[in-house]
């Protein structure tokens, strides 16, 4: 019986190729003391625990302009245990999103950005834009009067996006207002369009990382550790800790919903938009009226854009990956950091 | 009525805008929409492009009188079978209700302050009451009347008051239509339009009726009902004054300064207990609908959505109304039947949250627990880590 056990385990590591595929990830090396590594890899398991509590809220969730609001209301007040799921995917949005910017942020100062990453560079700033569109979609479902404003906002600034502008903000709308049609639009992109791609997106830039053999060029001289079992550990270690993060602000700081939308109300007093957004918000609040004889917003929109693509083109542009690009990154994100402070006073 | 319209294609062209005017109006006024042309109301001859269609003959009229304009408006208004045809949602008969007002009675009259049914819905540029740009929309209706109303100079032959509309805005009535209530009454609410008349002492428990009628059958089973019958007292406006109606509220009754019952009770020692008694009724169930509130705002606040609270609390608003309008029997035995509902409802809305309470409690229980268990796999993996770099540094050495 016992020898029977054994031999189970046996055949099951046989099947699986198990000592291979351990032996190939021993055999990557990681910088130990990288912290780009263990965001990456927090920033999947946080997508995971989205897709897992997102199912869940599928079940209960009704995307229709008239239900939508009650049918969350319902969710987080009489689904057993639905508050504590709803309050898991919002929360681990929110941390999703950090760390998305985090990880990126690291391999800027780090200049991981460098020949051979372009592509992994590349493949990490499009799943920072699909990770946003899914958090802002997300942020619209509840149709809750601020999700509405939100959608309102969102999509009128996105007409100010040079060239596509004037379709993308009709895309997003559904139509030329904000209506019913904008919720169906935002819970399509939710559930399927936007985590198809990010599916795609992140196993690509997976596929990246095992096609290098060394994962940060001046990082190969310091010491480095196997990514199985050391790495594996670490990471399971820190996924704990966040894990704990997650369930400490999920039950001590709920997010009320507040009042269902009604496009008769004016915005509510204070309104903001979702934390990702404040900077840019900031800024076109203060925006001029006109700006070089161009409309101050699409003229910031339009900077903005032009800023997200330098940064895309970065490994092209900076090719050794000068100091200064750190620098200058640590500069960016005091800036960010300075106009979303300004915007909550 | 339908005519080819060639009036305003000549008036639109005049270098004269006073003449140019009408023809402007009238474009976008619900008459051109319903075809009306000029000479519905100003007769002549519209097939004529020249000044012949001013023909006199043709019984071309391009002023009519204070008093004629009823009478012109009522030729259709009045017509059901015209009116049916062009927009058979629309009453008919304003103009006979209008000539039982005291406007349409001054306006016959020849009284030029006095209005005439141009007065409200405009001439040329006549609206659909439902735009909300009409005058007479429900929006702007209380506006409209207080043009007049407010105007001391006009108002001073009549001996009326001007200050009703400063008055109804700053109202319970007045508050609530600013905050979209639909049932909230403007002007014409309680006065009528058409038939406008101020209610006098006897009918303003009528006008008031009309929207408070639980508190109007209290009322007229009342000893209160027969006294100020007597006395010549208005009814409502005693204890509830009119265009200034506060929101109703337990300090109405009671023996304080501020209590509508000491304006006429103020010595009477029967009546003095019976205030005191029902005002202590009134504000223990206002403490504890106001306890229940407290409850669910301070769940809320801590961000816990309690199902059914809502449903829960309107039940008590609902309680707490049918209380308000059996104070009116002044009868405390009746009114403490109703206070039970109240009681029920607040004593429901409590167990309600503390169900939620409990449900916190347990989830909080629940986390420390998980917590425990994550400290325990934390520290695990802090040793495995710590035994892993143990056996690198070996294997490295």
């Amino acid at each position: 019986m016992s020898a029977a056990r054994d031999d189970s385990g046996g055949w099951l590591r046989e099947r699986l190729g198990w000592a291979p595929l351990t032996a190939a990830l021993a055999a990557y090396r990681i910088p130990r003391g990288n912290i780009a590594f263990y965001l990456g890899g927090t920033t999947l398991f946080l997508l995971l625990v989205q897709v897992a509590s997102g199912i869940m809220l599928t079940l209960y969730y009704k995307p229709d302009a008239a239900q939508a609001f009650r049918s969350v209301e319902r969710i987080t007040g009489e689904i057993e245990y639905g508050n504590l799921v709803h309050s898991f995917h919002v929360w681990s949005s929110d941390l999703f999103i950090a760390c998305l910017f985090a990880h990126l942020f690291f391999v800027l100062v780090r200049r991981g950005f460098r020949a051979p990453h372009e592509l992994s560079w590349l493949t990490g700033l499009m799943g920072l834009v699909l990770g946003v569109g899914l958090a802002f979609t997300g942020d619209i479902l509840p149709w809750s009067q601020r999700a509405y404003t939100d959608a309102r906002v969102g999509s009128e600034f996105a007409k100010y996006v040079p060239l596509v502008g004037t379709w993308l903000n009709r895309f997003l709308r559904g139509g030329d207002e904000v209506t019913s049609n904008t919720l169906v639009h935002a819970y399509g992109f939710h559930v399927a369009a936007l985590p198809a791609a990010l599916t795609l997106v992140v196993a690509l830039h997976i596929f990246l990382l095992t096609r290098r053999s060394t994962p940060v060029p001046e990082e190969a001289s310091r010491e480095t550790i196997p990514l199985y079992p050391d790495f594996f550990v670490r990471q399971a270690a820190a996924l704990t800790a966040v894990l704990v993060v997650i369930m400490t602000l999920a039950i001590f700081f709920e997010r009320p919903l507040g009042i269902a939308a009604d496009p008769r109300l004016s915005s509510p007093g204070g309104a903001m938009p979702p934390w990702y957004f404040l900077a840019i918000h900031q800024i076109l609040r203060a925006a001029p009226t006109e700006l070089l004889g161009i409309d101050g917003a699409r003229f910031l929109v339009s900077a903005a854009c032009l800023l997200g693509l330098l940064v895309a083109a970065l490994p092209f542009i900076d090719r050794r990956g000068s100091k200064a690009t750190a620098v200058l990154a640590w500069v960016l994100l005091f800036v960010l950091i300075l106009l979303a402070a300004s915007a909550l006073n | 009525m339908e005519a080819m319209n060639t009036c305003a294609s000549c008036h639109a062209t005049l270098n004269d805008a006073k003449l140019r005017a009408p023809a402007r109006e009238f474009g976008g006024s619900v008459h051109r929409d319903d075809r009306i042309g000029c000479v519905g109301c100003h007769n002549g001859d519209a097939r004529d492009p020249t000044v012949g269609a001013h023909s006199k003959a043709a019984g071309f009229d391009p002023h009519p009188t204070h008093s004629q304009v009823p009478v012109i408006c009522g030729g259709c208004h009045s017509d059901a079978g015209f009116m049916r045809r062009i927009n058979g949602r629309l009453p008919v008969g304003q103009a006979a209700l209008f000539n039982l007002s005291l406007h349409g009675k001054l306006s016959a009259a020849g009284d030029p302050n006095a209005p005439d049914c141009s007065g409200c819905h405009g001439k040329h540029d006549v609206l659909s009451p439902t735009s909300p740009r009409s005058p007479v929309n429900r929006a702007n209706v209380a506006r409209l009347c207080s043009g007049c109303h407010s105007e001391e100079t006009r108002m001073a032959k009549y001996g009326i008051r001007t200050d009703q509309f400063a008055k109804w805005e700053k109202s319970a009535h007045g508050v609530a239509f600013k905050k979209g209530n639909p049932n909230a009454p403007t002007c014409t609410g309680c006065h009528g339009a058409h038939a406008s008349a101020p209610p006098d002492a006897s009918s303003v428990a009528h006008a008031c009726g009309r929207c408070h009628e639980e508190e109007m059958a209290f009322f007229e089973q009342s000893p209160h009902s027969q006294g100020f019958r007597k006395r010549g007292l208005a009814q409502c406006v005693a204890c509830h004054s009119n265009h200034d109606v506060a929101p109703a509220s337990a300090i109405l009754v009671g023996t304080t300064p501020d209590a509508s019952c000491m304006k006429c009770h103020s010595h009477d020692e029967k009546p003095r207990k019976a205030a005191d008694d029902i005002a202590a009724l009134l504000r223990g169930a206002r403490e504890r609908a106001a306890e229940a509130r407290a409850a669910v705002a301070r769940a809320r606040d801590r961000g816990q959505h309690i199902t059914g609270a809502g449903l829960a609390l309107d039940h008590v608003a609902t309680a707490e109304m049918k209380v308000r309008g059996v104070v009116h029997t002044l009868d405390p035995a009746r009114m403490e039947a109703r206070i039970g509902e109240i009681d029920r409802a607040v004593a429901e809305t409590l167990r309600l949250v503390a169900d939620a309470e409990r449900a916190r409690l347990l989830e909080r229980r629940g986390y420390y627990v998980a917590l425990g268990l994550a400290g325990l796999l934390l520290l695990t993996l802090t040793l495995k880590v710590v035994q892993l770099d143990r056996r690198r540094r070996r294997g490295g050495a």
